[in-house]
């Protein structure tokens, strides 16, 4: 029997999913492998009893952390999909700001109306076995993961700095360019895309889970560059993490 | 050994147009102000005068990446792959020369490492001798990489102004010669000339290490319980950039990537480094490097003293590139010459 596989969005902007529909043109076969119970962004059906759940988007509402459970209680695999589902992402920027703040500046008097509250990555709600980094999600990766699932496989994430593939690449440092870049300190497996295109890494993949943190520190400074300029860059994607940081 | 020839700098766009015609040709062009190795459609493409490129030439022998086989996973098929691109690898700095005459005794050590073998038997390499050194983090002088060495290139190459002085290596660097007109016998008069070309580089290429090179692998077994390991641990970000510039680093991965109808799959080599956390990873979750002076000190001692052991050639030839590349300036000069300050100073201290 094939496995049988549900995609489900919190909030995101839907890019991640529409990777999964490019990467299914080009792997066709994948739908000889799975059957696909549900997923709003292609299809009208919504099966619930689905093994493996790929989550979309962050958890921005307390009665996303039901959906969230029930997701958790039907499905044996839950691969957060991208990084909102990742890390938080984009939406937990406004976490510096209180609630309150957020509500005023966003809905004015109708505040109240609607149900809101921090942005959080899925794993600050439920387990998440695997997890398919970046924003959006890379093609390939999304379809290699796939695969060592149906394998039964853990998935294996790369785990060290993007620096590594930069450097195969033979790109120039943004730090000889007078850019900022969190290469050094972010998860590889994008192929450096960014700093291949001149913009410096923003780390959307999330950090390695061992950075050397105070040496990066001294990087900046060595490059003339402040720590609040790479606390911008890393506020696009990793204001969840760094908030956590400074509560701990 | 064969006679060498002389090929006039006019004539050199013309022979490039002839290899071109039976070889992939690859050499150093200039990028955004650094110079990598890529293909070549003409002369022009080429710039010889170049400091060290960011990767070294050995891509073309160790693929960053690489299929090893193919294969069926119901197993009713294997298939090995092996490289069949003639290839002509053009300007080989010397240190890269000695660094391929390392990977070869490598590679084909115990096992002949087949895969490799058949990178080296389609591709041509024609070396380039440096006349100047690369940088201040290059060092080949006193890794004694500063000439070319005796195997490795099938032709070397040494700019006398006006015309090339071409060594041949081996026959198939000869034949590269082989229905081309332009070139020439050399004469008692052109190996003068070269030989005086030679004698004079050497102004140019500082001693940059305060220890000789005879000395490093004994010094990094005295240092094996050196403090400077934590202290190169406290900035090293751990990103493996200084391995993967390295030409003498050669670690890999292998892993098996299977299609999604897990039907089909290849094993692919892929360059890996010791640098990173999960480099000495293993089954059941333990890790045997897990910290980074553990992981610079593997590092040096490969370089210094382990690959010395393994083939009787020091396993750094100076190149420079991986302090070119690491952002908080951990540097063989630095490292090998601070081992030694150490050791100098407290000599009796070497029971390791
Ligand atoms: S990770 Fe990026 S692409 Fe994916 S849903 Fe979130 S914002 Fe969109
Ligand atoms: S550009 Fe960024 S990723 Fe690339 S080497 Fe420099 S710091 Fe590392
Ligand atoms: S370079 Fe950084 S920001 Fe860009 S895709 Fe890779 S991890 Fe994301
Ligand atoms: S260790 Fe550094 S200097 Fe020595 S060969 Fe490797 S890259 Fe060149
Ligand atoms: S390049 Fe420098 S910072 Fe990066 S792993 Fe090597 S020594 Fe460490």
């Amino acid at each position: 029997m094939k496995p049988k596989i549900a995609f489900f969005d919190f909030t995101s902007c839907e890019g991640c999913q529409l990777t999964v529909v490019d990467s299914l043109q080009t792997n066709v076969g994948l739908l000889d492998m799975v059957e696909i119970v549900q997923f709003r962004e292609a299809m009208t059906e919504k099966g619930t009893d689905y093994q493996i759940a790929f989550v979309e988007g962050s958890c921005t509402r307390e009665s996303d952390e039901d959906r969230l459970r029930a997701i958790r209680e039907q499905a044996d695999v839950v691969v957060a999909l991208g990084a909102c589902a990742h890390l938080g992402g984009i939406n937990a920027i406004r976490n510096i700001y209180s609630i309150d703040e957020v509500r005023d500046e966003v809905y004015g008097d109708k505040g109240e109306w609607y149900e809101t509250y921090q942005p959080r990555p899925i794993d600050a709600v439920i387990a998440v076995d695997a997890v398919i980094p970046g924003c959006p999600i890379d093609r390939d990766e999304f379809i290699a993961v796939v695969t060592q699932v149906l394998q039964g496989r853990e998935p294996r994430i790369p785990d060290h700095p993007v620096c590594i593939e930069c450097k195969l690449n033979e790109t120039v440092c943004m730090y000889l360019r007078g850019e900022i870049c969190l290469g050094p300190i972010s998860r590889a497996g994008c192929g450096a895309i960014c700093p291949k295109y001149g913009f410096g890494c923003v780390g959307c993949r999330g950090m390695i889970s061992n950075p050397n943190l105070e040496s990066m520190e001294e990087v900046l400074e060595q490059y003339g560059r402040t720590l609040e300029e790479a606390r911008a860059k890393m506020s696009m994607f990793l204001t969840y993490q760094t908030l956590e940081e400074g509560e701990s | 050994m064969q006679p060498a020839k002389i090929l006039p700098k006019s004539a050199f766009p013309g022979w490039i147009d002839f290899l071109k015609r039976s070889y992939t040709v690859v050499g150093p062009k200039a990028m955004h102000g650094q110079t990598v190795f890529g293909e070549i459609e003409t002369a022009d493409d080429l710039t010889l005068e170049y400091n060290q490129s960011v990767i070294p030439p050995k891509k073309y022998l160790v693929p960053q990446r690489e299929v090893l086989i193919e294969y069926k996973l119901d197993g009713t098929e294997v298939e090995a792959k092996f490289n069949e691109e003639a290839t002509v690898v053009f300007g080989v700095h010397t240190c890269d020369l000695h660094a391929i005459k390392l990977l070869d005794l490598i590679f084909s050590k115990g096992f002949t490492d087949q895969h490799y073998a058949a990178h080296r038997d389609n591709t041509i390499i024609i070396g380039y001798e440096c006349l100047t050194t690369c940088g201040p983090e290059s060092f080949c002088r006193s890794m004694g990489t500063a000439s070319a060495p005796e195997s490795a290139y099938d032709l070397h190459i040494i700019d006398m102004g006006s015309d090339y002085f071409i060594q041949i290596g081996t026959e198939r660097g000869e034949a590269l010669f082989t229905g081309y007109d332009g070139v020439f016998t050399a004469t008692e008069p052109d190996y003068a000339r070269m030989n005086g070309t030679l004698s004079d580089k050497w102004q140019r290429f500082p001693y940059r290490l305060d220890v000789d090179v005879t000395e490093i692998p004994d010094l990094l077994a005295e240092s094996y319980h050196s403090d400077h390991w934590q202290e190169l641990a406290d900035i090293c970000l751990a990103c493996g950039m200084c391995t993967q510039v390295c030409p003498t680093c050669y670690c890999f991965d292998i892993r098996d990537e299977v299609d999604v109808t897990l039907s089909v799959g290849k094993r692919v080599r892929s360059w890996d480094s010791c640098q990173i956390d999960s480099f000495a990873l293993v089954a059941g979750g333990h890790n045997f490097r897990e910290t980074r002076a553990a992981r610079q000190r593997h590092r040096f001692m490969r370089k210094g003293k382990y690959q010395f052991d393994a083939t009787g050639m020091v396993g750094c030839v100076g190149c420079g590139r991986c302090a070119t590349a690491c952002l908080v300036d951990i540097t063989p000069i630095k490292t090998f010459n601070e081992l030694y300050r150490r050791q100098q100073q407290q000599p009796e201290e070497v029971e390791a």
